[in-house]
């Protein structure tokens, strides 16, 4: 059982999400567990951080266990995305299912609550592979550069993995992008001979024997290292995927906010300068243009921001059935550090593709990416992602579901996504369509190929509403014709 | 059941609308013009008879002509 408070349950009352159980900023799990091994795996390669903990984990309590707590820095627990726990031993039966606790006060670390699918019983041990990205959590130094120079990044973690519960082992690996690595801290004292050793673009700190170390203990390293190329973020991404069974048509449009999180520039924007950068092909930090993989079929494609269309894009249709498109979009200026550009992209689709109708039934299920995004080398982080289901008007039932893949999808749990089911009003509209919004917080590009089911009922007669009250309206015109023109208003005697 | 069991059990069945997307702009513009040319025949002689001969086939055809034409156009409804 898991030791949360009177109070916490109360605040669980509360809570209308599942995924949120409320803890005392006091909480400290239960000492039932110890990591036997851990080895942590940092990849530095995209604009954010990656990371893959796999550890053996041993329960040394006398009762079997089943919760096994994760523990963050409070300064990044609120940046975590698409957290995902697997047993490495069975990574085909599905994430595990992890709940956030939440704190009413602030507190240095919290933690999430993983269940174990069955409980470990005393002296047994499991072996646990947690992945993870931290959005916003690599700082350029220096903060601001000239535009032609190579940007820095720097990324501070502890050479000791934060846990909650003691290690005997560990180790952490961190995968550069570079070689050019001007600074990072070498470790003294933690174990012998160099620390960390380097190999190409890998840096390893450990293996560090910490039996004696208490679990909370820190040792802060930095590293500092060239990406001279944009970091891209998205404060909010709206996604709007409208299903039209008379046109046969999935219309997506998509509408950015975006912002380069890399260095800001010292002087002023040189456009010869850029000219320059641009006809050699020299690296940028700024976000020169957006490779937008669209699926094969996708036709209409469109790329407008608030001045108006923007003609420096290209388009190459996909071969259906395999073969995707490819949307390049220039951005109406180079997007340097601390810049912003928001725009709106949107297409057409054969809706075959994506609708199949249940066999003997009014319910039809609707299979589409989660989100697509641009597909980018440096990565893409969205901070916020709100994607809206536009189904035809009369659609009932609606259901949803995120498909689990044998690897990491890249979404949060289930429980995580928050969603509303309300009527949407636009063009011949009587009552208003259903709309499934799902909105995500901390999305990286990883969810590039998640996908979306939902199934709804829609029957003939709802179909026939848009028709028949457009013939309705021009009916009722005929007989009012004929009435009015029936009114005798002549000047005579009666 | 999950939802992706539904899905991969009605593979048989993608759906396909009435009238394909090339057949739109055809349809809704002959729907729409029959609709204008019956308005214009019951207009000559508006009576109880003329509702029913050229009114009802003028509004039918305008309201299945009207959702055609705005999908051929672009705005899928």
């Amino acid at each position: 059982m898991r030791p949360i408070t009177a109070f916490a349950a109360l605040c669980g009352f509360f809570l209308s999400s599942s995924s949120l159980v409320c803890a005392q900023s006091s909480f400290k799990p239960p000492q039932t567990f110890k990591n036997v091994n851990l080895v942590r795996n940092i990849n530095l390669e995209k604009g954010y951080a990656r990371e893959t903990v796999n550890v053996v984990v041993e329960n040394v309590d006398k009762e079997p266990q089943s919760t096994y707590y994760l523990a963050f820095p409070s300064d990044v627990f609120d940046k975590v995305g698409g957290l995902e726990v697997r047993d490495r031993k069975a990574p085909e039966k599905g994430p595990l299912a992890v709940d956030a606790l939440s704190v009413d006060t602030p507190s240095d670390v919290q933690y999430f609550a993983v269940d174990l699918p069955k409980p470990l019983a005393p002296k047994s041990q499991v072996t646990l592979g947690i992945s993870y990205y931290l959005l916003s959590s690599l700082s350029p130094r220096p903060a601001a550069i000239n535009q032609a120079d190579k940007q820095y990044l720097t990324y501070s973690f502890s050479a000791y993995t934060l846990s909650a519960y003691p290690t005997v082992t560990q180790k952490t690996k961190l995968k550069l992008p570079s070689t050019n690595v001007p600074d990072y801290t070498t470790t003294s004292g933690l174990k012998s001979g160099s620390d960390p050793e380097r190999q190409g673009t890998t840096y390893t700190y450990g293996p560090y024997d910490t039996t004696e170390v208490a679990p909370g203990t820190t040792y802060p390293i930095t590293v500092r290292y060239e990406f001279t190329k944009p970091v891209i973020t998205a404060s909010l991404l709206e996604r709007d995927l409208e299903v039209s069974h008379w046109g046969g048509n999935l219309a997506t449009e998509e509408r950015y906010w975006l912002r380069n999180n890399g260095s800001t520039l010292v002087n002023q924007f040189s456009r010869v300068e850029w000219t320059l950068t641009n006809f050699q092909q020299l690296p940028s930090s700024a976000i020169r243009e957006l490779k937008y993989p669209l699926k094969p079929g996708s036709v209409d494609p469109y790329f407008i921001d608030d001045i108006g269309n923007v003609s420096t894009s290209r388009y190459r249709p996909g071969k259906p059935p395999k073969r995707d498109g490819s949307l390049e979009l220039r951005p109406r200026y180079p997007v340097f550090g601390g810049w912003n550009y928001s725009f709106r992209i949107g297409w057409n689709n054969e809706l075959s593709a994506f609708l199949r109708r249940v066999a003997g039934s009014e319910s039809y299920v609707l299979k589409v990416p989660f989100i697509e995004g641009p597909r980018m080398p440096e990565g893409v982080q969205y901070e916020k992602v709100v994607v809206r289901v536009i189904l035809p008007e009369g659609a009932r039932n609606v259901r949803y579901e995120t498909i689990e893949t044998a690897s990491n999808n890249g979404l949060p749990p289930a429980d995580q996504i928050t969603f509303h089911v309300s009527p949407h009003k636009t063009f011949m509209d009587t009552l208003g369509r259903t709309a499934l919004t799902l909105t995500v917080e901390n999305l990286s590009d990883e969810a590039r190929d998640s996908q979306l089911l939902v199934t709804y009922d829609y029957s003939f007669w709802d179909g026939m509403r848009k028709p028949v009250t457009i013939t309705a309206g021009l009916l009722t015109a005929f007989a009012a014709a004929w009435a009015i023109g029936n009114i005798d208003v002549s000047i005579k005697k009666r | 059941m999950s939802l992706n069991e539904v899905w991969e059990r009605a593979s048989a069945s993608p759906y396909t609308p009435l009238i394909s997307k090339d057949s739109q702009f055809a349809l809704g513009f002959t729907l729409l013009l029959s609709a204008i040319i019956l308005t214009g025949l019951f207009g000559l002689n508006r009576s109880f008879l003329s509702i029913a001969s050229f009114g009802v086939p003028a509004s039918l055809a305008f309201g299945f002509g009207a959702v055609y034409m705005i999908c051929a156009v672009g705005v899928y409804v």
